[in-house]
């Protein structure tokens, strides 16, 4: 392209063909953090599952912490990398981000209100947390899905938000939360939430390529 | 008759402000492939847009590397918005 004069056709033509390329809704150094988060989140339910399965133990737990303690440096390095490649930020990145800073920042309050409980002598207060991840999380993956216009976001988003007020409902009327259905259950929430429509949009963005 | 905002009535100007129109900021590299334009031209055109606060340039390093990374200004908008007006008024003459 050059320092040319246009005619005001060429002018009309060059504005929608550079509004446009630049129109794609999302890019996959986006995907690959929330898949990053994904699989952390499942693998450490696997390693909670089976710890607890074959020799059950109270420290088990501490595992969770491995969430946030790898999460959040991993997600801080990539998302600095994924701003360089792209090269350009659209109003939906600042919208995704905003979602995904309000699901992160209820997550470190939490946190700090379980810690107090814990520290009171209320250590099933950790319990919240559970309860955060399929609702907080499944309405923030619910949300993307609705500004990326992508639907298997919403039905992920949607199916854990149902999924975690159903563990709600069943833990109020005094039904035991067995590990081995909830954590499988907590799984398949991840898997639909963020595993499953990253690699549909991939599979999308292949295709456009093509 | 409104005439055509002369800075922005060339080819490359043009089409770094309407990318810039539809997003909220891009680095120099993300432009010049968008407009496959050269360092050179583009740098300048940049220079020429910012100099009449039509965008914003900022400098920064990632690593060791230098990144620029422009955003359109209100004045900037304002000015994109007349000149897609004065655009439809010629059309519509033709």
């Amino acid at each position: 392209m050059e320092d040319k004069k246009l005619t005001p056709q060429e002018s009309v033509a060059l504005i929608a063909e550079m509004i446009e390329s630049s129109k794609q809704r999302v890019a996959m150094p986006d995907l690959r953090i929330s898949l990053m988060w994904a699989l952390l989140t499942i693998i450490t339910a696997a390693i909670v599952l089976a710890g607890t399965l074959i020799r059950y133990s109270p420290w088990i737990n501490l595992v969770w912490f491995a969430i946030p303690v790898i999460g959040i440096p991993v997600n801080l390095i990539m998302a600095k990398k994924s701003g360089i490649v792209k090269g350009v930020k659209t109003a939906i990145d600042t919208i995704s981000d905003g979602i995904w800073k309000t699901v992160g920042f209820i997550a470190i309050a939490l946190t700090v209100v379980c810690l107090i409980f814990n520290l009171l002598g209320y250590p099933a207060a950790w319990l919240a947390m559970f309860y955060y991840a399929f609702i907080v999380v499944g309405f923030g993956a619910a949300m993307q899905g609705i500004v990326l216009k992508e639907n298997s976001y919403v039905f992920g988003g949607l199916f854990s938000v149902i999924a975690g007020f159903t563990v709600v409902a069943l833990n109020l009327c005094m039904i035991p939360l067995l590990i081995v259905w909830v954590l499988p259950l907590y799984m398949l929430c991840f898997m639909l939430m963020f595993i499953v429509p990253a690699f549909i949009i991939r599979k999308k963005l292949n295709a456009t390529k093509l | 008759m409104k005439e055509l905002n002369p800075l922005l009535h060339s080819q490359l100007r043009l089409a770094v402000m309407s990318i810039l129109m539809s997003v909220e900021e891009a680095d120099f590299v993300y432009l010049r492939e968008k407009t496959e334009s050269t360092a050179g031209n583009l740098s300048v055109q940049l220079d020429k847009l910012s100099a009449a606060g039509y965008i914003k340039v900022e400098k920064g390093f990632v690593g060791k590397k230098t990144r620029t990374v422009c955003q359109i200004t209100e004045q900037g908008r304002r000015a994109f918005e007349e000149y897609v007006d004065a655009l439809k008024h010629y059309i519509n003459l033709k």
